[in-house]
């Protein structure tokens, strides 16, 4: 039982924990959906354990989910860049051109494999809308106290975690060769443990801070 | 291949502390860079801190200057008043009294240099309280207990004036002014619009602060209601003169009960 209560689960049902105290009651359906796809993290966290267990290959749970975290993120860009006039064209151009290339990595190693150049392609289009979201910041006029700001802390949880995997992505190949995977399994094991420890303490504080600013 | 001859030159523990380095780093960056923003938006914070601040004192010495060409315009009509109608009126008056005439006509001539003599008077008082600086020489009390007089002249009201003043301090004569002429739009504000049939002024003065206290038995209004149909009633103007002048301005009304006007200036 003990296996599946490791630093990335407990941390991610803390979260879920307080996104469900926090914004159990929020108006925004943006910020309610945080709900939804914390309770799905969990779940796919904990069958992709069990998977693990079982000693099955658990690579294609993790590559569907991509799906359902990048329409996440996505849409929650959206909902912070709508307040810039963007139009809803650039999320559907953004979400059509991902999943080409989630098919495509698919079609290519013959759905025997994580999608990692997928999710490395991803990570950088979420690094750069996370970059652009601090220009939006920078450039407006109208003063928010950044401490205490929501989005800009899901925002910066989204940078550290998608930032900081991207040498974890870009030599994800490497890191799987049986030569070097012991070693390999502990590095990428830690550097993901910390990068969802910072993932969920940075959206952690944005649901509380939105919770207070609510109330 | 590059990344595969890469692999070749460098053993696997090697690249493996590459990787967690590059990840470091990767980490390290974000961080700086949130650090960065936050003392950017620290100095946006302070900019327009500094922006309001130079807004408001211009606003100020809009108004200031506002008040003060009010003024001046005020003090060039009645001196006009005073020295040229009001001479023309005192020639006409001597020219009445130098004419003999017959019984009937001498009633009818009497009867208009009294109405000129009437008019001088008028014309005099209309001109001293145009000269608010004139007025307020004396002190602020004397000043309202001049206009009050002026009022109950003509219309039926039951006033009630208290001057707790004990002394005027003459570097502060733009300030009694100032608070005059607000004292005057309160009370022009109570005729047009309250209803009202007893008005009721205090003016006190502790170390550190006059204030004037106007208080009236009118129809009053919600406040709220008031500010938000832009209907104001020159609240905003009053508020902002005080303001001019560090004071604080409130106002309490309640409907069909009257209102209640306060207004504190420092004053030491």
């Amino acid at each position: 039982m003990h296996a599946f209560f490791t630093v990335n689960t407990v941390t991610e049902l803390i979260c879920l924990l307080i996104s469900v105290i926090c914004l159990y009651k929020d108006k925004n359906v943006y910020w309610r959906s945080f709900m939804l796809y914390l309770l799905m993290v969990c779940i796919v966290e904990m069958v992709g354990i069990s998977l693990r267990l079982e000693h099955k290959p658990n690579y294609a749970l993790y590559t569907w989910f991509l799906v359902i975290e990048c329409t996440m993120i996505s849409c929650f860009f959206y909902h912070l860049y709508r307040k810039y006039h963007h139009k809803p064209g650039q999320l559907y151009s953004w979400l059509g051109l991902f999943i080409l290339v989630f098919l495509l990595e698919l079609f290519t190693n013959h759905f025997s494999n994580f999608a990692s150049k997928t999710a490395a392609f991803m990570s950088v289009v979420f690094v750069i809308a996370s970059l652009y979201y601090y220009v939006l910041i920078l450039k407006d006029e109208h003063f928010r106290k950044l401490e205490t700001y929501p989005p800009f802390w899901i925002v910066n949880g989204v940078l550290f975690f998608y930032f900081g995997s991207t040498a974890c992505n870009v030599f994800f190949d490497y890191l799987l060769q049986e030569k070097a995977h012991s070693l390999s399994l502990s590095t990428r094991y830690v550097t993901f443990n910390i990068l969802n420890v910072l993932l969920y303490s940075c959206w952690s504080y944005a649901f509380i801070c939105r919770y207070r600013q609510r109330n | 291949m590059l990344v595969l001859r890469f692999y070749m030159q460098i053993s696997s523990k090697e690249l493996i502390l590459l990787i967690a380095i590059i990840t470091f780093i990767f980490l390290i960056a974000p961080l700086f860079l949130i650090i960065y923003i936050f003392l950017y938006n620290k100095k946006k914070a302070k900019h327009l801190e500094e922006k309001e601040v130079l807004k408001k004192t211009f606003e100020l010495e809009l108004l200031k200057s506002q008040v003060e060409v009010q003024e001046h315009i005020l003090q060039t009509i009645a001196g006009d008043l005073h020295d040229n109608i009001g001479q023309l009126l005192s020639l006409t008056s001597m020219t009445l009294s130098s004419i003999k005439a017959d019984h009937l006509r001498e009633e009818k001539i009497n009867t208009a240099a009294e109405l000129t003599h009437r008019a001088i008077k008028e014309l005099r008082q209309l001109s001293k309280k145009m000269n608010g600086q004139e007025l307020i020489k004396k002190s602020l009390g004397h000043a309202i207990a001049y206009e009050l007089d002026w009022l109950k002249k003509g219309l039926a009201y039951e006033i009630q004036f208290t001057d707790n003043t004990t002394h005027s301090i003459s570097a502060h004569a733009d300030k009694e002014l100032i608070m005059f002429r607000l004292f005057q739009e309160i009370l022009s504000n109570i005729l047009k619009h309250a209803q009202a049939t007893r008005i009721k002024i205090t003016i006190d003065q502790t170390k550190d602060y006059l204030s004037l206290f106007v208080q009236d038995n009118g129809k009053g209004f919600i406040l709220a209601d008031k500010l938000e149909a832009g209907d104001g009633l020159g609240l905003g103007n009053l508020q902002k003169r005080t303001s001019m002048m560090d004071g604080n301005f409130t106002i309490n009304s309640t409907p069909g009960k009257g209102t209640d006007i306060q207004v504190s200036i420092p004053y030491q």
